[in-house]
Formats: C-alpha cells, sequence, structure tokens
C-alpha cells in the first residue's frame, strides 16, 4: 500500500489565494488519477468544499476530536492524497499541533509524506512567516508559492530583501503560480465548479454548460501553466502517485485539453 | 455539415489592403453561400463596415467582454461563413488570445475551419508576423496575399509564391471609384452590362480565385 501523503497548503496572511492553489491541487490529483481526499478549515462555511463537495470535508483544526478525524484516518482512507487548506493565521499553528501529535516525527521518519504549500503574500510580514515555518520542515518538502493571481510582486525589485528572504531556507522549493484573467477567475467561482469541470463546460453535476469559450481557454491556458508548475517539482511522484489501475502517471500539463478535461471532470 | 469557414483578414501594417480584401471575401461569400456575416475590428478608421453595413458588425478586443462577444460568436459551428477584418492595432492582442485560448484546436473539434489571410508587405514587421502565424498556428490555412498595389511585383523574401494569392493592381481611377462608399462589388456585377470592362473582369477574377483557394485550402497549410 502507497505511503499515505499529506499536503498542507497555508499561509498565515489572507487573501493571497490558499483555496486556489489547493484547488489547483486538487484538480491536478484529479487528471492524475490519484486519489486524494481534503479537508477545508474555513469552519464552518467552508471554500474549498464549495468546489469540491464531494471529496472535501470541513473541519476545525484546533480541536482534538477533528485533528483524529483527519491523521488518525490516514492509514484506513481509501484516498492515499490528503490535502488540507488551512484557513489564514493557522498555519503556523496548525503545524505546531502536528508537531506536537508526533506527525512531524513520523514524516522525519519516512513513515507518512508531507508537504507544505506555503502561499506567500506581497508584504514583509508574509515574508517573515518563511522564517518562522521554516522551524517546522524538517522532513518535509517545503515549497514558496508565489501566488501572482492577484498581480502581487515579491520583491523581485529589491534583490536584498528578496534573497534574504527567498535564499534563506535551503531546501525551499519556489512555486510560480501566474496570473489568471480576473473575469475568467470571476466566472469559474460564480460556476462554482473545479477548474477542470469549468474547461470542459460542465456544471456541478456534471451537466452540460455554456460557459464562455474565451473564458475557458484563459482557465486552460493558465490551469495548464500551473500543472507544469507541478510537473517540474514531481508532485505526483512525490506523493507516491499510481494512478488507480497501475498505468503510468500521464504527464498532467498535456491532460489539460478539452477532450482530456471533459473525461477528468466526469470522474 | 461542411466545415463552417472563419476568415481573419490581418497585417500588422496599416494600408496594405486589408479592408479591400475583406470587402472582396465577404462580398463573394455571401453571393457563393447565400449568406455571411463580417466583423471589423477597425474602430475609428473608414472601415467595412462603411461598405458593408448591411453584413457586418463592428468588435473591440481591447476588453475580455469585447473578446468574449467576438470569439463566443466566431467558434460556433452554424454554416455562416465569417470574415474578420483585423485592424493591424489588433494583430498581437487578437492572436495572442487566440494561442491563449486555443482557438484553432478548439475550432477545429467543433467543425470550424479558420483561415488566415495575410496581406504581405516589404517590412521586416511584416515576415517577422508571418513567420509568427506559420509557428503559432502550424495546422491553420494561411493564404498570403500578393497586392501588386504593395509588393509592386516583387515577393519579399519568407513568402512562398505558390501559397499566395495575386491580387492584381487596378488603374488609379477605379481604385478611386471602387473606394468610394458605398460602392459594391456584387451590386456592380448585376448592374454592368459592359462584361469586358476592367473592373468587372478583375473582380470577377478576383472571386474565382477566392472560391478556388476556398476550396483547395490544404495548399495553404504548411
Amino acid at each position: 500500500m502507497a505511503k499515505p501523503a499529506v499536503i498542507v497548503v497555508g499561509a498565515d496572511k489572507g487573501g493571497v489565494g490558499k483555496t486556489t492553489v489547493a484547488r489547483t491541487v486538487l484538480d491536478y490529483f484529479s487528471a492524475n488519477n490519484i486519489p486524494t481526499r481534503a479537508f477545508d478549515t474555513e469552519s464552518p462555511r467552508g471554500t474549498l468544499k464549495r468546489f469540491h463537495p464531494s471529496i472535501t470535508e470541513i473541519v476545525d483544526m484546533t480541536t482534538t476530536s477533528d485533528q483524529m478525524k483527519i491523521f488518525d484516518t490516514l492509514n484506513s482512507a481509501d484516498a492515499s492524497v490528503t490535502v488540507i487548506d488551512v484557513r489564514a493565521g493557522l498555519l503556523s499553528p496548525a503545524l505546531a499541533s502536528l508537531r506536537d501529535i508526533g506527525f512531524l516525527d513520523a514524516a522525519r521518519a519516512g513513515q507518512i509524506t508531507f508537504a507544505v504549500f506555503h502561499i506567500l503574500g506581497p508584504s514583509i510580514a508574509s515574508l517573515d512567516e518563511i522564517a518562522e515555518t521554516a522551524s517546522f520542515m524538517n522532513g518535509a518538502k517545503y515549497f514558496l508559492v508565489k501566488n501572482f493571481i492577484n498581480n502581487t510582486s515579491f520583491f523581485e525589485w529589491d534583490q536584498a530583501t528578496y534573497n534574504s528572504y527567498f535564499h534563506r531556507i535551503k531546501d525551499a522549493t519556489e512555486l510560480t503560480i501566474p496570473k489568471l484573467n480576473e473575469m475568467a477567475f470571476e466566472q469559474v467561482e460564480v460556476a462554482s465548479v473545479p477548474f477542470l469541470k469549468f474547461v470542459a463546460n460542465k456544471g456541478i453535476k456534471d451537466e452540460d454548460e455554456n460557459y464562455s469559450f474565451v473564458l475557458r481557454g484563459y482557465v486552460r491556458h493558465w490551469l495548464t501553466n500551473v500543472w507544469n508548475e507541478f510537473d517540474r517539482i514531481r508532485l505526483a511522484d512525490i506523493v507516491g502517485g499510481k494512478p488507480k489501475g497501475g498505468k503510468a502517471t500521464p504527464p498532467a500539463a498535456a491532460a489539460v485539453s478539452e477532450n482530456a478535461a471533459s473525461e477528468v471532470a466526469s470522474k | 455539415m461542411l466545415r463552417t469557414p472563419v476568415y481573419i483578414v490581418c497585417s500588422p501594417r496599416p494600408a496594405v489592403g486589408k479592408t479591400l480584401v475583406a470587402r472582396l471575401l465577404t462580398e463573394f461569400l455571401a453571393l457563393a453561400r447565400g449568406q455571411a456575416i463580417a466583423f471589423d475590428l477597425n474602430l475609428g478608421e473608414p472601415s467595412l463596415v462603411d461598405f458593408l453595413p448591411d453584413l457586418t458588425e463592428t468588435a473591440d478586443i481591447s476588453d475580455t467582454y469585447g473578446k468574449m462577444a467576438l470569439m463566443d460568436r466566431l467558434i460556433v459551428h452554424d454554416g455562416l461563413a465569417k470574415v474578420v477584418d483585423l485592424g493591424f492595432h489588433a494583430f498581437d492582442e487578437f492572436f495572442q488570445m487566440c494561442d491563449e485560448i486555443g482557438f484553432t484546436k478548439e475550432g477545429d473539434r467543433r467543425g470550424i475551419e479558420p483561415v488566415l489571410v495575410y496581406l504581405a508587405d516589404h517590412s521586416r514587421m511584416a515576415a517577422q508576423s508571418h513567420r509568427m502565424l506559420r509557428t503559432t498556428f502550424p495546422t491553420t490555412a494561411l493564404i498570403a496575399i500578393d497586392n501588386e498595389h504593395v509588393l509592386r511585383g516583387d515577393i519579399p523574401p519568407g513568402f512562398t509564391p505558390a501559397r499566395m494569392l495575386h491580387l492584381p493592381a487596378l488603374p488609379a481611377f477605379l481604385k478611386t471609384y471602387i473606394d468610394r462608399v458605398p460602392f459594391s462589388f456584387t451590386g456592380y456585377l448585376r448592374d454592368t452590362s459592359d462584361t469586358s470592362a476592367e473592373l468587372y473582369q478583375w473582380t470577377r477574377d478576383n472571386f474565382s480565385k477566392l472560391r478556388d483557394a476556398g476550396d483547395n485550402l490544404r495548399r495553404y497549410r504548411v
């Protein structure tokens, strides 16, 4: 049986695109046939659940019962990959909880694959989180995600500041999420469907929809670029991605064609 | 049902004859197929909509709303031939968008036949843009127009004469005549009694070439 993998997507700052990135990760695993479940810590409403209701559960990570719900079921769940969308302000406390319950030790011992997608905002405060979060990262794959979806810049214009943060942690890998056309982003929000279903012109219950061809094109182009980044860091390999049925993992970026999206979205 | 043709008449340069070709093409398609529609992306200039107001809609792709309004029409397989008169100012934006949204691939899947009609000239920009179209849309038919008024019989490097459509120059007085709104080529063919007149022959000859090109698009693919 594959080693369970846990991916935490979070930031201590709000509005930096945590849920957007979590959604692209879920779409990526879906396209690669990797069984995945998700936990949304936006308790009680949940944003991630709105887009991926069938695989997402809303939890309150600060409670012991919900921590048990997530971590005590890692080996028994059908899905080998667990994605946790950690709400704003909870990343550091969540990592501290993981340390306290021995999860980080298990990751360090190689019993669990653990990865953190740390979504960065454009402020020094956000960059300060890197140092804070890094202290928990021994044994984990640590990804610093520069999310350009809201036209952010990350102090590239000030190399001293940029280097002092981005090059401080040796084992962190940078990941870039490109900008998506605003209207396309809004239209997916309104449709409340995964990006893949939007590209495939499908509604919540797989019914045919009539989304704009232009907006679907923008989303497809953008999602391909995001998945190229995931392919670059070999995300499917990191989580031990053997698709159901034992076929080799297809390159995800190539799968974001209209037909492939349609097939994947209907799963 | 045969594929729905979408002709995109384009060049990154002004005053090379785009609107003249778009007029000829729209009138020919309306005559040959019974109906056709054109989209004019030359806002603020005297253009296609002035000559063919009944067949032409204006479009603006400077924002996403405009792009949606145009492209969501072009991608429909309804048998209605479409012509886009793409102003030089919109050249880069239009083709960047087409590349990003996968217009040609999606068009192919939906039964659309995009055809690029490119007005050649001697500038370096024209050669670069022609090369860009070839590499970005390798499976799409690309007809280069050899407008004698512009090229003066000299084919620029990078263009293949076999994949070009020659548009002979008209004498100045006839050029002035056809450029006067609301001149219509089809109306002229219908109304004139002198079938040996130069303009009659020129129009018929060009309509024949357009029909031949439309029937043999494979010749214009890489």
